[in-house]
């Protein structure tokens, strides 16, 4: 009686509760509001910066996909060429080509003064140019004697002309062209002659000192192979070791200071591994530096302590029920772990693992230790060959001072940046497709 | 007799701790377990239990929260293995076998004494995965065909075939609470177990699937074995012909189920039925 009596009058204890309930109600509403702003904020900036990042790559990087030509009409002088006239293959491989785009140009542009004008407009088309000429006469034979109209190369400084790198109303001085050659280019320009197109040259082609020449094939394939020797050792390496400390091995202090070391070993600096791998790799077991073998050898250390996390924490997601439901009917515990533990962990492992490898296509500094940071021009055939990575490859040019590899950097960022978002969209996927409820 | 409990009186009731009231002992007996300790590192989760469980009997075991009536029916098909820090002292004797003794493989003894979980744990496969996975680990099938039939009789043992033989391809985990349990039981009984263990089988289901429940194991009763833990009274009641009462890891009182819930004779029990506790 007495206590229902107190619990209505304003003041009694169950008043003041509720009254300072509703006191703090407006404060707490505040402090959520807060919060999201803060969150929101803190999201457009992450935004913003992924925003800037991209636009300045790609705004960078757009030009690359195309590269200027250069239409010359080239005359197959046999007299230059093949004198004696027996098509005799050694004469023909090892003719004077570049004398046919000297003349070409010669034709064009008769008004050039001193030898050093003359160098500068054969600098107008590529080095490449003479190469070419013997690849399409090597290639068609009957084009011997005859004028073709034909685009070559342009070089690179051409190149940056043309898209507008270089600035005609800057000091003579200062720029790579000279005032002549600019006057040459427009009317070359004005004749149809010079065009842009698209730039195959530079996913055909592996690298070089010319830019114009320089493509990320040999990169790429580099980046390929060391890939799958990585792939190859670390995801059975690292899925076997995951199941044997998750499902097997006995829980001890041995296990307990493997599993801290194999902590540990994820947080090592990625230098740190390059430095293992040059002094027991190459140095101790004599592989062959440079190449992707080691390279892969060097990134599977580096990746096994991630795919061993990722998996073992995909192990232990599993739900016990469905264990003891297998121990139940009277499955082994073998059985129990490869016919319903793994299988159901291994989209969880499968995404670990591919972040693993998106983090080793990424990575240059422990390539650096063990020489693939060579200039390579050749395209890789095995993982015994000398070999270069797109990260590295990218630093290299980045590296380089001429003008036309500023646009190939942002380029190879780009590659590098899809492969990434390509690996990370199908570890979504896989986890998305294969995922179970229960 | 051999448990002197037997000969007391009725009038006064036992309060002695360290003895089982009651007759521990059975008539061919399936399962029999004398002096059983179960330690979880230092804790002594079970103490000192003996009990013979008969053939085709239903046992319920009945307590308090963690009173230890899980952890011994998990002793009785060594699913306690699993858990680290666990020992087990003593004899149980699944017929006549020493089932802790050495050179005991566990592949064999769980395949005789099947379990059945608190929570519906169907594997996400289909239902016929679910049903034909124990007897395809154990080879019991000889060919497609026998597979097919063993899953069918399993299916209308445990009284869901009818409910979802049209969709045996579908997932296991599609089914409801009720069914999942049901589809747990046919897959338990697929490799024809002598015993069943059911640890709390009707906790996460309502009372009309726990009715269905109920009903099966009355059924399964003339093929199994079958030890059930239960929180409810009731369900002991309407399905077990013996009771166990097991109180803080000791087995107070042991009897059949009609004199445990109308006449107990252990002042601890009492309390516990009459809902003074629990």
């Amino acid at each position: 009686m007495s206590s229902s009596n107190e619990a209505g009058k304003p003041g009694a204890p169950g008043h003041r509760s509720l009254d300072s309930v509703r006191a703090g109600l407006s404060r707490r509403r505040w402090a959520e509001i807060r919060f999201r702003f803060y969150g929101m904020v803190s999201l457009a900036m992450g935004l913003l910066f992924l925003l800037i990042m991209f636009t300045s790559i790609i705004a960078k990087a757009y030009t690359a996909f195309q590269q200027t030509y250069i239409a010359l009409d080239v005359h197959f002088d046999e007299q230059l060429l093949d004198p004696e006239g027996k098509r005799d293959p050694v004469t023909l491989d090892t003719a004077d080509y570049g004398a046919l785009v000297r003349q070409s140009l010669g034709l064009l542009f008769p008004e050039y003064k001193d030898r050093q004008q003359k160098r500068a407009l054969n600098n107008l088309v590529s080095s490449d140019a003479t190469y070419e000429l013997r690849r399409l006469l090597l290639a068609k034979p009957d084009l011997m004697g005859n004028t073709n109209r034909i685009w070559l190369l342009a070089d690179d400084d051409v190149d940056m002309f043309a898209k507008g790198q270089i600035d005609r109303l800057g000091a003579e001085a200062d720029r790579r062209l000279k005032d002549y050659q600019i006057a040459w280019l427009d009317k070359l320009q004005e004749e149809g002659r010079l065009e842009k197109r698209f730039n195959t040259k530079f996913f055909t082609a592996g690298d070089s000192r010319e830019p114009e020449l320089a493509g990320i094939r040999g990169a790429v394939v580099g980046s390929f192979l060391t890939l799958v020797v990585t792939l190859v050792l670390s995801l059975p390496i690292g899925f076997a070791t995951a199941v044997y400390l998750e499902e097997f091995a006995p829980s001890n202090r041995w296990t307990d200071l493997i599993e801290v070391n194999i902590n540990n070993l994820a947080a090592v600096p990625s230098i740190v591994f390059g430095l293992l791998g040059l002094a027991v790799f190459i140095n101790f077991f004599g592989l062959p530096r440079s190449s992707p073998l080691v390279g892969g050898l060097v990134l599977t250390l580096m990746t096994l302590p991630v795919i061993i996390i990722a998996g073992r924490s995909a192990l232990k997601s599993v739900p016990p029920s469905i264990r003891e439901a297998a121990l139940g009917v009277g499955a082994s515990h073998m059985q129990t772990v490869f016919h319903h533990v793994f299988p159901l962990a291994i989209p969880g492992m499968l995404t670990g693992a591919i972040i693993g490898m998106a983090r080793a296509l990424g990575e240059s500094a422990p390539l650096l230790m063990i020489g693939m940071v060579a200039f390579i021009v050749d395209i890789p055939s095995s993982i015994n060959t000398p070999a270069t990575v797109l990260p590295v490859q990218i630093y290299l040019w980045a590296d380089s001072p001429e003008r036309g590899f500023v646009e190939r950097t942002s380029a190879a960022i780009l590659v590098l940046l899809v492969f990434l978002i390509v690996m990370n969209g199908l570890a979504v996927y896989l986890r998305k497709r294969y995922e179970k409820r229960w | 007799m051999k448990n002197p409990e037997n000969n007391r009186s009725t009038a006064s009731f036992a309060r002695d701790y360290t003895k089982t009231v009651g007759d521990i002992l059975a008539q061919n007996p399936r399962i029999v377990c004398r002096d059983v300790d179960v330690f979880y590192g230092e804790k002594h989760a079970i103490q000192n239990v003996s009990l013979d469980i008969g053939r085709n009997d239903v046992i319920a075991l009945i307590g308090p929260s963690g009173c230890g009536k899980s952890t011994f029916i998990r002793c009785l098909n060594r699913m306690n293995d699993t858990i680290v820090g666990c020992r087990v002292r003593g004899e149980i004797l699944v017929d006549g076998q020493d089932i802790y003794g050495e050179g005991m493989d566990v592949v064999p003894l769980r395949a005789q004494v099947g379990m059945v979980f608190q929570k519906p744990n169907p594997f996400p496969k289909s239902i016929f995965e679910n049903v034909a996975y124990g007897p395809r680990i154990h080879g019991l099938a000889a060919g497609k065909l026998e597979m097919e039939e063993i899953v069918e009789t399993s299916l209308r043992r445990a009284g869901l075939w009818d409910e979802v033989k049209d969709y045996l391809h579908h997932p296991g985990t599609s089914l409801s609470g009720g069914q999942q349990q049901r589809l747990c039981i046919a897959r338990t009984i697929a490799v024809s177990p002598e015993v069943i263990l059911m640890d709390e089988p009707c906790s996460a289901l309502d009372p009309i699937a726990t009715a269905k429940i109920e009903q099966l194991i009355d059924e399964l009763r003339e093929h199994f074995t079958i030890v059930i833990v239960t929180h409810s009274m009731q369900q002991a009641a309407r399905v077990s012909q013996r009771t166990a009462y097991f109180h803080l890891g000791k087995l107070i009182e042991v009897g059949e189920t009609a004199q445990i819930f109308t006449n107990p004779r252990h002042q601890l029990t009492e309390d516990y039925i009459t809902g003074r506790f629990g």
